[in-house]
């Protein structure tokens, strides 16, 4: 009688999770997937009432439109150099002082350390106001470089890396210097190929987050053609000047390489994260 | 014997010392030039009266905060950054824990869905921001129509200044959830298994494993979540930014996004000004964290 009951309790409990992850599922995708197929609808066919979700005729039109009457492509060409470039120098930089923190003896190391961490809580609005005047001031605003530099290294970054590299066994650098390697060749040809993980891990989460930024490449570039695909498309649909289709268009545009990355690079989206929030 | 090693494991090498230096100097450079300096020189700034233009500066002291004590609309932007901030956190996070009942297990079905529910994530706020703003569009939008099918008559979320903001904290969690949900699920699945065992044994069920066991295993992981993702909610500025500009009638209106405003697209462009809000804004974040810290770690324990 008793394991009926707990049996049939059970088998509900089992059914309100399906129910439920499954509605959630459909939640988080239709938006998306409405995004994907109302990128292919006419002109006509975006504004109709009542709406329908799929296109009545698909159509390249509304790309076609995108790519002559907004500078999407050098906006895309900005967003690839900014988040490639801060991924590629941050990844650096990080690894290389998470590396010195973890496995040097220098004088200080803690202090400095403790000071790096500190950086983490400074919210960005506080230091917005000087860092413009600053990127002004060496004549960088609305530049690449002036988009780059300030973001060419993160605590974050430098954490996580140490962390991983505190892991590492004693012996392989030890090795590296009987037979007689500088300190930097050690780092890059012993221990760096160990920890191509957390260098994807933490390459994806700086590519991902430059490329989604909003306010920092927004105060930091003023000319259209400069602006992120992120901010550029956030000022074209705040001023009004792009219709519904092309924005959809666009807004595909722009979340696509990050989709695509996704896909195929999962795995590293999710550790990266993961890593940070339970070693806390 | 074990002095003179310990003395030896402190004696730094001069060689290494100065390679050390050498591998954390370009990260102390940019962190000095692009953090330090500016988190000081905003503290010198919110004691100027300094526009964009960088012309007539003079020292005016407390005056900028006496000023945003005044304002009306720092006093509105404040109770608006609050209002998000204590609905969206526990929504964000009582989400995830939720969901993790079902889908923190390791086995395909679950990892599919842990990876449908993080793609929001993905996603730049100004992208989800322009696809939800359609979507609830009062004349065109998908959502309206539908609720008009089943009877009711249009609602416009994001143009009703009673319902924008709940739009805004319901979109927000809608891309948030799915990060909270993989750190929570990463910690549950590092809860020694033993325990649950030894409550089986005990005859506990389901829900009582959960508030007794993975509560307290994975609490350490949420409290992080709590403490980040409030911090983040201050700092909130894309939301409103895309959906409302801070409209309608300045009801989504945070105060990251009055200090952008008032310093880089409002004419006199009031650097100094600006500097002020963002110094009592990074006040209130410094004492929130610390008070959510103390008051969960206490908790926890």
């Amino acid at each position: 009688m008793k394991s009926a009951m707990n049996k049939y309790r059970k088998s509900i409990g089992k059914f309100l999770g399906v129910f439920l992850t499954m509605c959630v599922v459909i939640i988080v995708l239709v938006p998306i997937i409405w995004l994907f197929v109302s990128s292919f609808k006419t002109d006509s066919d975006v504004i109709s009432y009542p709406p329908h979700f799929f296109p009545q005729e698909w159509t390249l039109a509304q790309y076609k439109y995108v790519a002559s009457s907004i500078p999407i492509f050098s906006m895309t060409k900005t967003t690839v150099i900014f988040a490639g470039g801060v991924t590629i120098i941050s990844v650096m930089f990080d690894s290389m002082a998470g590396y010195a923190f973890a496995r040097m003896n220098f004088k200080g190391s803690k202090l400095l350390f403790s000071i790096i961490l500190l950086t983490m809580m400074v919210p960005f609005q506080i230091i917005m106001t000087p860092l413009y005047i600053e990127v002004y001031k060496l004549k960088l605003l609305d530049t690449y470089l002036g988009l780059i530099l300030p973001r060419a290294t993160s605590a974050f970054g430098i954490y996580m890396m140490k962390s991983f590299f505190q892991e590492l066994p004693k012996s392989i650098e030890e090795s590296g210097r009987i037979d007689g390697m500088s300190e930097f060749r050690i780092f890059r040809s012993l221990m760096l190929p160990l920890c191509k993980p957390a260098l994807v891990s933490l390459a994806i989460f700086h590519f991902m987050n430059n490329w989604n930024d909003l306010l920092y490449p927004l105060m930091l570039t003023s000319s259209s053609d400069k602006r992120t695909l992120s901010a550029g498309l956030a000022v074209l649909v705040g001023n009004k000047v792009i219709k519904y289709g092309p924005t959809l268009a666009a807004t595909m545009i722009s979340l696509a390489p990050l989709l695509i990355l996704y896909i195929f690079c999962q795995r590293y989206f999710v550790e990266g994260i993961a890593t940070a929030g339970v070693k806390e | 014997m074990s002095k003179t090693s310990i003395q030896k494991k402190k004696k730094y090498k001069p060689q290494q010392q100065k390679s050390a230096y050498l591998f954390i100097l370009p990260s102390m450079l940019i962190l000095t030039v692009f953090i330090f300096i500016p988190l000081f020189a905003s503290l010198v700034i919110s004691l100027l009266d300094m526009n964009i233009f960088m012309k007539d500066i003079s020292f005016v002291g407390l005056l900028n905060f006496v000023r945003a004590f005044q304002d009306s609309r720092v006093h509105n932007a404040t109770l608006n950054t609050f209002y998000f901030a204590v609905l969206e956190v526990p929504l964000q996070v009582g989400i995830a824990l939720l969901l993790s009942i079902y889908v923190a297990k390791d086995n395909k079905y679950t990892r599919a869905l842990r990876s449908v529910y993080y793609l929001p994530f993905v996603c730049s706020m100004t992208a989800v921001g322009i696809v939800w703003s359609m979507l609830l569009d009062p004349n065109l939008g998908m959502l309206p129509y539908l609720l008009r099918c089943i009877g009711i008559e249009s609602i416009s979320f994001l143009k009703d200044p009673n319902l924008a903001m709940p739009t805004i904290i319901v979109v927000s969690a809608w891309k948030g959830f799915g990060y909270t949900l993989t750190l929570i699920t990463a910690a549950v699945l590092n809860v020694p298994s033993s325990l649950y065992e030894a409550a089986e044994m005990d005859g506990a069920n389901t829900w009582q494993k959960f508030i007794h066991i993975t509560i307290p295993g994975i609490w350490p992981t949420v409290s992080f979540c709590i403490v980040t993702t409030t911090i983040s909610a201050l700092q909130m500025f894309d939301q409103a930014y895309v959906m409302t500009q801070g409209g309608p009638l300045n009801r989504t209106e945070t105060l990251v996004q009055y200090i952008y405003d008032r310093g880089f697209q409002t004419a006199p462009y009031d650097l100094g000004y600006a500097s002020a809000i963002s110094v009592y804004l990074f006040a209130i974040i410094a004492v929130i964290t610390f008070i959510l810290r103390r008051f969960i770690l206490e908790k926890g324990e």
